[in-house]
């Protein structure tokens, strides 16, 4: 890990599903009409493939694949 | 038959023929290699995209059809959690995927079982998970023989009999995965993906439209008058609050990465940057589950009183309610095939692992992959038809085992994903730690206590799991391995090795080319 900092990327998803729902475990605010959570959770659905391309880019430039 | 039966059911036959045609077609010009690896693990040569599909395939079930669209009918909120756990599971695939698939190659392995008895050294042990690993994945397979039964008995409009849906579940299935093993599964998928794809993304913008004058309404509405389905706890007191969800989809996330069935799709990968590629590319997929939850939580307002395995049908009561027959046909195949292409994998996956770990250690087959292979397809066909069997006969039996098949399996991960990073991890760590979490998860499980404080019982049972592991790793006794830590323990593979491995196995080469890519699961 301490080769490859760029891995903590992977730990994204588990921030955004599962570390925030205190804050998220709402209906209001709704966004686009969607009730909060699950607004959220499909803003995570969209934001873990970012992260692991970020981790894939990090690797990427340190020349592994 | 009426004449929307006789339609429905003559779609949902063409495609059931179509399947085993395409699953059989799969292994035209590998048919005659010889060999677990190639049947087992599609001789190691899925590119990016039939690695997708693949797992896509396997990840997106029948309960993402039923069970999803029933627990967002009769609870709301719990049901994210499946997607919560695939989402972080695939991500941590990028690292365990890569890990275990250059593990398996080095060594000439095709499944977990495989690789347990490869790091502790010890056959029996392999023989020993591959029991324990069988018996939690035959109710799975049962799940999908009733989850089919009841989409192909509901959009048949009843003509063809619960009874006759399980069988065609179990022939079609069987009719290609024990000739053309996880290629087959993974050409079958490319069918099933296109359609799963299709017909939800039609539903998700006709059912709100025909229902609700379009999605405003409808979330307005579901705001206005159902808030407590929209968050933790849920509707209706199922006890599965935050920290339910939160310890659920933590524990799914580690076990998901060394699922069987998973792992068979990691192993049947070209390379390991497919692995990672897919690992980008599979969450997308999880955009589709958000389909069957809401309509399910759409069927409150247009169905309301289903009640018991009812719920399951909730967005099939939609469908059925609102679509001309070759429509319902349709889509009754993408969810006849989400069984499908998941069920022959857990077929092969037990086939694989008795062939290899169980009858493998016969010495009469030990140095003989041929034969292997030969036992292993008879096994598929008596897990098939043993869990068909007990559909019949004892269909209860495996639903009070499917409740811990998942929370079981966890139990293998200090085993297996620990075990294969830390030499320190001793045999009777390793099985001790197993003994003491998969006990305490069949106890509190079958008294009734999970939740157990509101936590997940499989994620308190791993807790204890690994407790004893270190525990007896540290004080217990020592087994003298002599063999050097490159050959007992895995590491993820950097990008030589890779562009190796890319060399010497093509043959999917020429098949995958102008056709399909990834594999997602």
């Amino acid at each position: 890990m301490k080769k490859r900092p760029n891995l903590l990327w992977l730990l994204a998803p588990y921030v955004l599903y599962l570390g925030t729902l205190p804050l998220v475990d709402r209906v209001h605010p709704t966004v686009l009409g969607l009730p909060f959570l699950f607004f959220w959770l499909l803003l995570a659905t969209l934001l873990t493939p970012a992260a692991v391309f970020l981790a894939w880019r990090g690797d990427r430039k340190r020349g592994r694949a | 038959m009426s004449g929307d039966a006789a339609v429905a059911s003559a779609i949902f036959g063409g495609f059931m023929l179509l399947t085993v045609a395409l699953g059989l077609l799969a292994v035209r010009g590998h048919g005659r290699t010889t060999g677990l690896a190639e049947w087992s693990v599609g001789g190691r040569s899925l590119g990016t995209v039939f690695i997708w599909v693949l797992m896509a395939g396997e990840g997106y079930t029948s309960f993402s059809y039923l069970g999803a669209a029933g627990w967002g009918y009769n609870h709301g909120a719990p049901v994210l959690y499946v997607i919560a756990y695939m989402s972080c599971g695939y991500a941590l695939g990028y690292v365990v995927g890569p890990t275990l698939w250059s593990y398996a190659r080095r060594h000439g392995l095709v499944t977990i079982t495989d690789m347990v008895a490869h790091r502790y050294g010890r056959p029996w042990l392999g023989t020993a998970v591959a029991i324990l690993v069988t018996v939690c994945l035959l109710p799975y397979i049962q799940l999908q023989i009733t989850g089919m039964g009841v989409v192909v008995s509901t959009i048949s409009y009843g003509a063809i009999s619960l009874n006759w849906a399980y069988f065609i579940a179990f022939a079609v299935t069987t009719g290609f995965v024990v000739v053309s093993g996880l290629r087959g599964s993974a050409w079958v998928s490319v069918l099933k993906d296109l359609m799963v794809i299709v017909t939800l993304g039609f539903l998700a913008v006709y059912v709100p439209l025909h229902y609700f004058d379009g999605y405003g309404p409808f979330l307005d509405r579901i705001v206005a008058e159902k808030p407590d389905w929209l968050t933790f706890t849920g509707h209706g007191g199922s006890g599965l609050g935050g920290s339910w969800y939160v310890t659920t989809s933590f524990l799914n996330s580690l076990t998901v990465v060394i699922f069987p069935t998973t792992v068979a799709g990691y192993l049947g990968a070209r390379n390991a940057d497919a692995l990672r590629r897919n690992a980008m590319l599979l969450p997308f997929y999880n955009v589709l589950l958000f389909v069957p939850m809401l309509l399910g939580m759409a069927a409150i307002f247009v169905v309301p009183g289903l009640t018991g395995a009812g719920s399951n049908l909730a967005l099939f009561k939609l469908v059925v309610d609102s679509l001309p027959a070759w429509a319902v046909g349709v889509i009754g195949v993408a969810a006849a095939l989400s069984s499908i292409v998941p069920m022959a994998v857990f077929m092969l996956v037990i086939g694989t692992m008795w062939g290899k770990s169980v009858l493998g250690a016969i010495p009469r087959l030990a140095a003989r992959p041929d034969r292997q292979k030969t036992a292993a397809q008879v096994v598929v066909v008596a897990a098939g038809t043993l869990a068909l069997v007990l559909t019949y006969t004892e269909p209860n039996t495996l639903v009070r085992l499917s409740l811990i098949s998942y929370e079981g399996m966890a139990q293998l991960v200090p085993m297996i994903l620990l075990g294969l990073v830390w030499r320190r991890m001793t045999l009777w760590g390793a099985v001790s730690g197993l003994a003491a979490g998969g006990a305490l998860v069949c106890w509190l499980v079958f008294t009734g206590h999970d939740p157990v404080w509101g936590v997940n019982a499989g994620a308190v049972a791993l807790v204890v799991n690994l407790a004893v592991a270190l525990a007896v790793s540290f004080w217990g006794p020592r087994t003298a391995d002599a063999r050097p830590d490159e050959e007992v323990l895995a590491s993820d593979p950097g990008r030589d090795p890779d562009r190796d491995a890319g060399g010497d196995t093509d043959p999917m080469g020429g098949v995958v080319s102008g056709a399909v890519y990834h594999r997602n699961d």
